[in-house]
């Protein structure tokens, strides 16, 4: 039995010829059956070095580095010729696979279980033909900063590629190389580990992306022996301290500045670091903001928080006015106009782990290339150094003018209720909104993908209160994907998920998933029937064309027959309803409440208002003939 | 045209045009009570081409300006009003 035991922990044989050689050797099979439950966690783990050869099929020494790079979950669609990995699974329960029935919003999925969870995950698809339909989130977790790693084979085998076969596209990871932060080619099947583990760190090395493994289909079956190395083996564990010398001058510009400002952004969050930039705004009475991003990684309750920038320039804020210094802390600062979001005669401080986007738009004075914990760490021992009793008292000064100013924004951003179409029916966004606002649970994981939807009323806290999670790449489809996955990573916290109409038919699939694996999920579908973003973006481009002369518009209208959310929910298996006036939505959500707490997800199909300019009470719809 | 749809995107794509600019008028906004808080006020954020096409009641202006509220727009009430007057007044639904 010991033989047998030693040859099973060395990959010689089966999970299933171990089996058998137990019952041979004389035990029961409900013995022989617990022997090997016992042994199963041994045989898949590591020596002490981190090191190990596997012998087995391609996709045996696959799923092996994938348990030694830490994956729990695996995000994938059928794929035929990924049977060699699928029979490895069966072995290897520690390694869970979740099917989902279309590559985006599981990868979408995939994507929000990395984002809410900080863990590693896998998304696998069929060849090039899957591949594609996963590529528009491949884009999201590109744009997002997101570590998610793809992987698809090439259905063409080495003897008989390029013959313009089955599935076959020549350089299919080529495809994907300006979205991935590396995308690479196993050539033989022992390297299918060293492919996989590369993949991981690459995407898991800050600034984080996404990358994609590939290889031919035949060397999943074919039998190797390959090293298997744990993920921290090959893990740089980039945590990156900024230039002293750049932290003095920073903490210099700070100290003197009249009216210093903050920006945050994501890294703030990922370094779980607000309660350190909280700290820094503190000491320095200093106002915050922040620029676009999938979190808020500032408290909105506290009282430096001036509110986000309105539309990507600083210049934009109701208060301050005239900051003289200003600091990033770990915001991609996103670009969409030809102005700088900070002018050039303001003094900038750039702390992040992204250097390759410092210095491209704005202006740098400091840069500070760093981990954002480690770099608000130093900068905040730097600026103690330098705080004199008048230094001290001017920031305390300027922390009440600060105050004065959020009090009294508080006070003008509540009074989105008095709203004359306040109680209408089909229902204002806005109404709908704050009806979540009074609803979600104080620490609410709030996913949202509604265009022209704003997030108020939610007051986000990263420490410990509601969370964002924001569609900043933009790939519509994500919303429904991303808080399964969220929900997934979070089972105990409340999960809800804002999506607009347009964004929700992109990828309503993940419902399926979210009613196979009970997450229970709140989805709200701000259901107004159009393309409310795009209606009004053609009329400020052409307001006094034909289009608005006549009504005739081509791209917006997604009414006449409506379509009804709640009978696609109830089609994936999600209790589901639609509701029409503010008592309906908040009866709603008190089913969807009841709901969750049982287990299952809920949708809810809101039904809200087409605002804006020129919408006709029923718009036109183009002939065809 | 996925990412097209993108609310925020419209948002700074409508004022990256402005970015250009100073924050002034274009011709059309006739001088009447309310246009001094309105030219203050919204042109912070949007180009002209919000208004010269629109044309509703002064309900429906209010109701436009409260959503603007909801997207963060820091307003008085008195603000509001002055600017619901000054659109219902000039681009109400029977003003050409």
């Amino acid at each position: 039995m010991r033989e047998l035991v030693a040859r099973y922990l060395s990959h010689s044989i089966s999970r299933r010829a171990f089996l058998t050689g137990l019952t041979r050797a004389g035990l029961t099979l409900a013995a022989a059956r617990s022997v090997v439950e016992s042994v199963v966690p041994a045989a898949h783990a590591q020596d002490a070095e981190g090191v190990r050869i596997v012998e087995g099929t391609g996709g045996e020494c696959f799923a092996e580095q994938l348990i030694a790079s830490g994956v729990k979950y695996v995000f994938g669609n059928s794929a035929s010729e990924d049977a060699t990995f699928y029979e490895a699974l069966v072995d290897r329960p520690q390694l869970k696979y979740i099917l989902t029935p279309h590559e985006g919003p599981g990868a979408a999925m995939a994507a929000g279980y990395v984002k809410a969870s900080g863990e590693p995950t896998l998304v696998m698809q069929a060849a090039v033909v899957g591949l594609a339909n996963a590529i528009g989130q491949m884009f999201n977790a590109y744009k997002e900063q997101t570590p998610l790693v793809f992987y698809s084979y090439r259905t063409d085998q080495t003897g008989r590629a390029g013959r313009d076969g089955f599935e076959e596209v020549a350089n299919q990871e080529a495809i994907v190389a300006p979205l991935t932060k590396y995308a690479w080619l196993a050539r033989r099947a022992d390297m299918i580990p060293e492919t996989v583990r590369r993949a991981f760190k690459a995407a898991w090395t800050p600034p984080f992306g996404p990358t994609y493994a590939s290889w031919h289909s035949d060397l999943n079956d074919e039998t190797t022996r390959a090293e298997v190395v744990l993920q921290s083996k090959v893990d740089p564990r980039m945590r990156v301290r900024p230039n002293p010398a750049e932290v003095e001058r920073a903490a210099k510009l700070l100290v003197e500045a009249r009216m210093p400002l903050m920006i945050v952004g994501d890294e703030v969050t990922r370094a779980k670091a607000s309660a350190k930039a909280e700290k820094l705004a503190v000491l320095l009475g200093m106002a915050v903001t922040q620029a676009r991003q999938i979190h808020a990684s500032f408290p909105e309750a506290h009282p430096l928080w001036v509110g986000v920038l309105p539309v990507g320039r600083i210049s934009s804020l109701d208060y301050p006015k005239n900051p003289d210094v200003v600091i990033n802390v770990g915001n991609k600062l996103q670009h969409n106009s030809a102005t700088p979001m900070i002018g050039r005669g303001v003094k900038f401080i750039d702390l992040r782990i992204d250097s390759a986007s410092m210095g491209n738009v704005i202006a740098t004075d400091v840069p500070l290339v760093a981990d954002v914990a480690h770099g608000l760490d130093d900068l905040t021992a730097a600026v103690e150094q330098l705080l004199t009793t008048s230094i001290r008292q001017k920031a305390a000064d300027r922390a009440q003018e600060v105050r004065r100013f959020s009090d009294r924004a508080r006070t003008l951003r509540a009074m989105v209720v008095k709203n004359p179409n306040w109680d209408a029916s089909p229902m204002l966004a806005d109404r709908v909104t704050w009806e979540l606002g009074q609803f979600a649970d104080r620490d609410a994981i709030i996913v949202h993908e509604a265009g022209s939807v704003t997030p108020h009323g939610f007051d986000f806290d990263p420490g410990g209160g509601r969370e964002l999670f924001y569609y900043y790449g933009a790939h519509l489809g994500s919303g429904v994907g991303t808080a399964a996955g969220v929900k997934l990573a979070r089972p105990r916290q409340q999960v809800i998920c804002l999506v607009g109409d347009g964004s929700f038919i992109f990828g309503p699939t993940a419902l399926w998933n979210m009613a196979r694996l009970e997450l229970p999920v709140i989805t709200v579908v701000y259901n107004n029937h159009a393309y409310s973003g795009p209606h009004s973006r053609v009329i400020e481009k052409l307001p006094q064309g034909r289009m608005v002369e006549t009504g005739h518009f081509f791209h917006d209208y997604l009414g006449n027959p409506d379509m009804n959310m709640a009978w696609i929910a109830k089609g994936f298996g999600v209790e589901a309803e639609v509701a029409r006036s503010p008592a309906e939505l908040t009866a709603a959500l008190g089913r969807a409440r009841r709901s969750t707490l049982d287990g299952k997800p809920y949708l809810i199909d809101a039904q809200v208002a087409r605002v804006g300019v020129a919408w006709a009470d029923k718009p036109w719809i183009p002939p065809i003939a | 045209m996925r990412i097209l749809l993108a609310a925020l995107g419209i948002v700074f794509a409508s004022c990256a045009a402005l970015a250009q600019r100073p924050a002034k008028p274009a011709p059309g906004f006739p001088d009447a009570p309310g246009k001094e808080t309105l030219v203050a006020k919204c042109f912070q954020c949007h180009g002209p081409n919000m208004w010269t096409a629109q044309r509703q009641d002064r309900r429906a202006w209010e109701s436009t300006l409260y959503r603007m509220v909801g997207r963060g727009a820091l307003w008085s009430e008195e603000e509001i009003k002055a600017m619901a007057d000054y659109l219902g007044a000039v681009y109400g639904k029977s003003a050409r």
